[in-house]
């Protein structure tokens, strides 16, 4: 391809990835009348009352779902990242006769998606008693097969000669675990974020399983929505600014080091 | 495949693996095994209708009829075409469409593919419900995006994209497309930056064309990802739920074209006013598809295997 070719390529799909969402930011300045024409960009007058109303805490709780979320993501993205790092180093670097069938027996039910386990997942969680609690959200969330699939990738890209030298020093295969983790470190931090962004997503368990006290975005975005006819459509655009702003910074600040986790990775 | 270096203790093992599989058991296989014992019961103990009598307990398993009723069910046929079409749809559309995208963004400086890269993946990190609102006020109507700046200048007739039945199943499948092609782009473009410098000298040495490269140095950098990703959007595309709830608000849409397996799932157990929570028959659902993507995941793997091989 020529360079033309390639920037015309790129740039229709930056157009059309990035112009919706410039239209949802200034949408959230706009007036309903505005809004229903798509292809106006520019409100009339900048109007901040669409954020304001959201932070007062004029329809829903915003701000506690915000923070619900925040709570959530973070809580299923760490533990996911602890547990996955754990049993990846484990099936990479250990001689186990046992270990190619566990590792597919797993992977394979854990790739299952959960959403489709949602019904028993609910019924489950019930047992426990567990509702309205984020823990019941944070704990089966952590339990994931990509992640083992990913660490499993990354240690076994790393130079077995660590392995062998802490071997040599005599130290036990949990310490050079320990050894290892910081040469892994842009790994754990794109996993962590790339599961963030999925636990962030999630709508159907917390949908099931959580109230009305305690919501998380998707939950509070997708009520906005059902009640456009009350409340103006600039509300709903600025909820949905407000949600895509942590994720895009998280990203933004991580992105060259999580390239180089993922350059590592892809690498075969 | 290189087998490991170290020989485990039990010590160090059960302390690595044992949080994995603890939670594996604890949350993913005690709610199938309860799914299971569910989906053998009948509908009205689940929802409590009748009276916890124990000696009428004989009447509670009824063996596989929940089965039975689910496998009479048109609308569950519909549910499973509608998300089958839309899996393949969306990795049909999404792999090619990201592999030229990586492509084209290799060619650039590094400056501006970050950049760029990074524009590309913002739908992806936008929630899915969000999507589908923007689908809905800025794609889709007589003056939406799609049918102002597509339709109307190809000279074909604007398309109702939410109320044609046609037209709501492609609709959620560009939607996923859109959600997705750049973080797989990411994916591609992370495999393709891996490709040791000697083996694109040896091909602009040997003067190898554009698609003798294309076929010997740039997919086969991504064949592994690619696997990866499908995949992903295989067991994705089956799980989602979120767009398609937000965009027509938990039904199937008109005639049920937009109906996914997930949603009808969600509404045969928990449907909206006064219908009856038929437990039963969801989890008996999702225990028949599971098998199903199971196999469907057993073969793509055997593909990669195969492929290797060959």
């Amino acid at each position: 391809m020529n360079r033309f070719s390639r920037w015309l390529v790129v740039l229709v799909g930056v157009v059309l990835c990035l112009y919706p969402f410039l239209w949802m930011f200034l949408s959230s300045f706009k007036t309903n009348r505005e809004i229903y024409q798509p292809t106006l960009l520019f409100p009339d007058s900048y109007d901040w009352g669409a954020y304001a109303s959201l932070f007062g805490g004029e329809y829903l709780s915003f701000f506690t779902s915000f923070a619900n979320s925040l709570a959530l993501s973070c809580g299923q993205a760490f533990l996911a990242t602890l547990v996955s790092v754990g049993a990846g180093f484990a099936l990479a670097k250990f001689r186990l006769r046992w270990a190619g069938s566990a590792f597919f027996l797993a992977v394979l039910l854990v790739v299952l998606p959960k959403q489709t386990l949602a019904v028993s997942m609910f019924e489950w969680l019930s047992l426990f008693g567990w509702h309205g609690s984020l823990w019941s959200l944070i704990l089966p969330g952590a339990v994931t097969g990509l992640g083992v699939i990913f660490f499993l990738q990354l240690f076994r890209n790393l130079p077995d000669e660590w392995l062998e030298i802490a071997k040599i020093e005599g130290l036990s295969p949990l310490r050079s675990f320990q050894l290892l983790l910081p040469l892994a470190f842009p790994g754990l931090v794109t996993f962590f974020l790339l599961h963030f962004v999925l636990s962030w997503q999630e709508h159907l368990l917390p949908l099931l399983v959580l109230n009305e006290e305690s919501m998380t975005l998707p939950l509070t975005l997708a009520k906005l929505r059902d009640a456009s006819h009350r409340i103006p459509e600039s509300v709903s655009m600025a909820a949905a600014t407000l949600s895509l702003l942590p994720v895009m910074v998280m990203f933004a600040v991580c992105f060259r080091l999580m390239r180089s986790a993922l350059r590592e990775v892809t690498h075969s | 495949m290189k087998k490991g270096q170290l020989s485990g203790d039990g010590f160090s093992l059960a302390v690595l693996l044992a949080p994995f599989f603890g939670l594996w058991l604890l949350f993913w296989l005690a709610p199938l095994l309860l799914g299971f014992d569910l989906s053998l019961q009948h509908s009205d103990w689940t929802s409590g209708r009748v009276d916890l009598d124990p000696t009428a307990s004989d009447s509670r398993y009824i063996g596989l009829s929940n089965y039975q009723r689910v496998v009479a069910d048109p609308k569950f046929y519909k549910a499973i075409r509608n998300s089958s079409l839309y899996v393949l749809g969306t990795v049909l559309m999404i792999l090619p469409l990201a592999f030229v995208l990586a492509l084209s963004l290799r060619g650039l400086r590094r400056m501006p593919r970050g950049i760029l890269l990074f524009c590309l993946m913002i739908p992806g990190l936008a929630m899915p419900g969000v999507l589908s609102t923007l689908f809905y006020l800025f794609f889709h109507g007589r003056t939406g995006a799609l049918n102002h700046y597509l339709i109307i200048p190809l000279g074909l007739k604007p398309i109702n994209w939410m109320m044609d039945p046609s037209f709501i199943l492609p609709s959620m499948v560009l939607q996923s497309v859109w959600r997705w092609t750049g973080m797989v782009t990411l994916f591609f473009l992370c495999g393709m930056e891996s490709v040791p410098k000697w083996q694109l000298e040896t091909a602009r040495l040997e003067g190898a064309g554009a698609w003798l490269k294309i076929r010997s140095i740039w997919i086969p950098s991504i064949c592994n990802l690619a696997l990866f990703a499908a995949i992903f959007l295989v067991v994705d595309g089956f799980a989602s739920f979120s767009g398609a709830y937000v965009l027509l608000g938990g039904s199937g849409g008109i005639l049920d074209s937009g109906l996914l397996f997930v949603t009808y799932v969600y509404q045969v157990a928990f449907p909206g006013g006064s219908g009856r929570f038929d437990f039963p028959a969801a989890a008996a659902m999702s225990l028949l598809v599971a098998p199903v993507l199971a196999l469907l995941l057993f073969l793509t793997l055997r593909l990669r295997k195969f492929l290797s091989w060959v």
